[in-house]
């Protein structure tokens, strides 16, 4: 019976699957390692990959896959669930390892890692690549969650959550910005992100480590209470609820705003020509109750190898490659790509002509993966839809916090998962 | 003989049809995840007891039914139009019939893109009239009360032709001399078409009507190109969701839970669609 409903399933996604290998028509050729990435990775790895190509015997083929993260992986998990992947490595987002992982479908890189590469990566870049106590993944870009504010505005940056609301509202009302914080409020992944980092800074947690769920504390109402109260203080626009990475920006870097919460790209266009603050920001790390760590949420790219894949040495080679203390400059410089080893970090030269370096390196350092579930994605889309109905107040919040708290619950019961 | 001679029907309708029912069934009551390495577990109808207090299931039940409604509605009004019209004999009439059939032949998803860029704001042509009549801007894709709407019409332009075509054969079906002994008696066009074509119609007015709604309960490409079942999840369809379960949370047990929940929603919805018809039917019997 088992047996049959796999078939069936299999057959269904063969169809689907012969069609979009048609495109790629990627089919094994010795000798070429074929990659999966996202189309921005694709880009911004063009010349380093054919530079290795003119120097190596063993080729790299880069598939394009979509620009939209989860569509990146329904490709790759289409062609995985038939066992018969076109592809030799996938450039993988943090939150999808897990499930990957859990599904057999990647090969633990334990034996074939240098131990004195792995130590030299940053503290934040070894997080989110372990799944039950084997490394399946080997970081290419770091990204963590960065508060950023006006140098022309404030002389430091708030530490805590009140010193936060003290400093936005005060140049609120002053008239000094329209805004005093500006973070990711529509209903997806991003508000997941910013709502996560505002629960560890009061306490809290999502799930536990065994994998319990974790939201009906007192913690959770609380970060929810915060996260309100600065749109009630008219600190943050109502309309934050339609606000995505590029809404926060756009309105930042037009001296809209007091402090943003953004990732490390966000740097770079801000120090662009058409940046009305540039030269006028700083970054710092994400703010928290008095005596608690900050954390910011880890976001993560990374490489990781198929099981299936005949070379599995070469591949290897290939993401070592990739990540090199020169490839990691390149893209750094080019693309702001945040670096993942310490040497990056700690190389006096790279150090003087990049000063927000260290900014950046202490924020990795208080980095946290999201909860590392198989059935993450299925836990962030119940907390989007509730937190958001909070921020729109369309709830009350700890109805909702109650009732993302129990269908977390449901989710992992029916999906298999015992207490 | 006659067992024997329905015995291959019988047998493809049964594994094509029956059996990936019976198993899906079966599967609702199993957890079949990555967490349980896709084995199937038996979980007490967690699935079950889930998909009730599932608020986005029933959102999307609710947006399946109304796209479903909504453009089958539509579907059958204007392709009632199109057969009589192409019925009448005119100049021309073959190349006609054939351009009519076009969209249906169209890829859904090469229409889908079309549609994507025609309610694109702000370069697409809606928007560009709307700018000039001084509307400002719709927001067509990104309003979530009149995204659905959007969808209907691209679902509307694809399929009419489909169903003009049962409908144009269904006309050609009825016999002319019927139409002419009812002039002879004195009838009139309109109620001609409401004494003899409307109740010869119906057989073909139900096989299309069944096809359709069938068809349309589980748009999945349409919405998926189209809007990817945004803005915040207001056009998610059913068929979306059972994707969303197995492909990207790889969660099997789930997905077949959706499929079984909206097969059996699909039966009501035909069945209530099928008695309103008839209904429509004795009133116009009774009153015309």
């Amino acid at each position: 019976m088992i047996l049959r409903i796999k078939n069936s399933i299999k057959i269904a996604i063969t169809i689907v699957t012969s069609l979009i290998c048609m495109g790629s028509s990627s089919l094994e050729v010795n000798n070429t390692i074929n990659i999966l990435m996202p189309s921005s990775f694709y880009d911004s790895t063009k010349e380093l990959i054919k530079k290795y190509n003119d120097s190596s015997k063993f080729n790299i083929r880069v598939t394009k896959g979509p620009l939209e993260t989860e569509s990146v992986s329904d490709l790759a998990i289409s062609s995985l669930l038939l066992d018969h992947s076109p592809y030799d490595i996938i450039l993988m987002d943090l939150t999808w390892l897990p499930k990957y992982a859990e599904a057999d479908w990647l090969f633990p890189l334990d034996n074939l890692i240098d131990k004195r590469k792995w130590n030299n990566l940053e503290k934040g870049a070894k997080k989110g690549n372990i799944y039950k106590d084997k490394i399946y993944r080997w970081p290419f870009v770091a990204d963590m969650g960065l508060l950023y504010w006006r140098t022309d505005l404030i002389n430091k940056p708030p530490e805590t959550n009140d010193e936060l609301v003290l400093m936005a509202e005060d140049a609120v009302k002053n008239k000094r910005v329209k805004y005093g914080y500006l973070w990711q409020g529509k209903q997806y992944e991003g508000l997941s992100c910013v709502y996560y980092e505002v629960l560890k800074g009061f306490g809290g947690e999502w799930t536990s480590l065994d994998g319990k769920v974790l939201l009906n504390s007192e913690e959770s109402v609380k970060a929810a209470e915060w996260l309100r109260k600065l749109i009630a203080k008219g600190l943050t626009p109502k309309s934050i609820s339609n606000f995505t990475e590029n809404e926060t920006l756009q309105a930042f870097k037009n001296g809209d705003s007091l402090f943003m919460r953004n990732w490390p790209y966000a740097w770079a266009e801000l120090q662009k020509e058409s940046s009305k603050v540039k030269g006028k920001v700083g970054i710092s790390k994400i703010v928290s109750e008095k005596g608690i760590e900050s954390t910011s949420t880890l976001g993560s790219w990374g490489f990781s190898i198929l099981n299936k894949t005949k070379h599995k040495q070469e591949a290897f080679k290939i993401i070592m490659y990739l990540t090199s203390f020169e490839a990691q400059k390149y893209l750094y410089e080019k693309y702001g790509y945040t670096p993942t080893s310490t040497d990056i970090y700690l190389n006096e030269t790279m150090k003087k002509k990049n000063p927000t370096l260290v900014k950046l390196r202490e924020s990795l350092e208080q980095a946290n993966p999201r909860p590392e579930s198989p059935a993450y994605t299925q836990l962030s889309d119940v907390l989007q839809r509730e937190i958001s109905a909070i921020i729109t107040m369309q709830k009350t919040v700890k109805l909702a916090l109650e009732t993302a708290h129990i269908k977390s619950k449901r989710i992992l019961e029916a999906a298999g998962y015992k207490e | 003989m006659t067992l024997l001679l329905i015995l291959p029907a019988t047998i493809c309708i049964l594994l094509i049809f029956i059996v990936p029912l019976i198993v899906y069934f079966w599967a609702s009551f199993h957890a079949s995840s990555v967490i349980t390495s896709f084995n199937f577990i038996g979980n007490e109808s967690a699935n079950w007891s889930r998909i009730l207090d599932d608020s986005r299931f029933w959102q999307d039940a609710i947006q399946t039914i109304r796209f479903t409604t909504t453009s089958v509605f539509f579907e059958i009004l204007l392709a009632l139009l199109i057969a009589i019209t192409l019925n009448e004999s005119f100049k021309g009439k073959g190349i006609i019939r054939a351009i009519t059939l076009l969209p249906w032949a169209l890829p859904t998803t090469l229409l889908a893109l079309s549609w994507r860029w025609i309610f694109n704001t702000p370069y697409g042509p809606i928007e560009l009239i709307a700018r000039i009549l001084n509307i400002g801007t719709i927001n067509i894709l990104s309003n979530p009360d009149i995204t659905w709407i959007a969808t209907v019409v691209a679902d509307v332009w694809k399929t009419t032709p489909f169903i003009a075509l049962i409908l144009l054969a269904g006309l050609q079906s009825i016999p002319k001399n019927i139409y002419e002994a009812f002039k002879l008696e004195g009838g009139n066009d309109t109620t001609a078409f409401f004494k003899i074509t409307f109740p010869l119609l119906q057989p073909y007015l139900v096989i299309s009507l069944v096809f359709r709604i069938a068809q349309a309960f589980g748009v999945f490409d349409l919405i998926q190109v189209m809007t990817g079942g945004g803005p915040s999840g207001s056009t998610e369809s059913l068929g979306l969701y059972a994707y969303l379960n197995a492909m990207r949370y790889l969660d099997f047990g789930y997905s077949s839970t959706i499929i079984i929940a909206s097969f059996i929603l699909l039966l009501c919805l035909t069945s209530i669609s099928y008695y309103t018809l008839v209904l429509i039917q004795k009133i116009f019997k009774l009153y015309l």
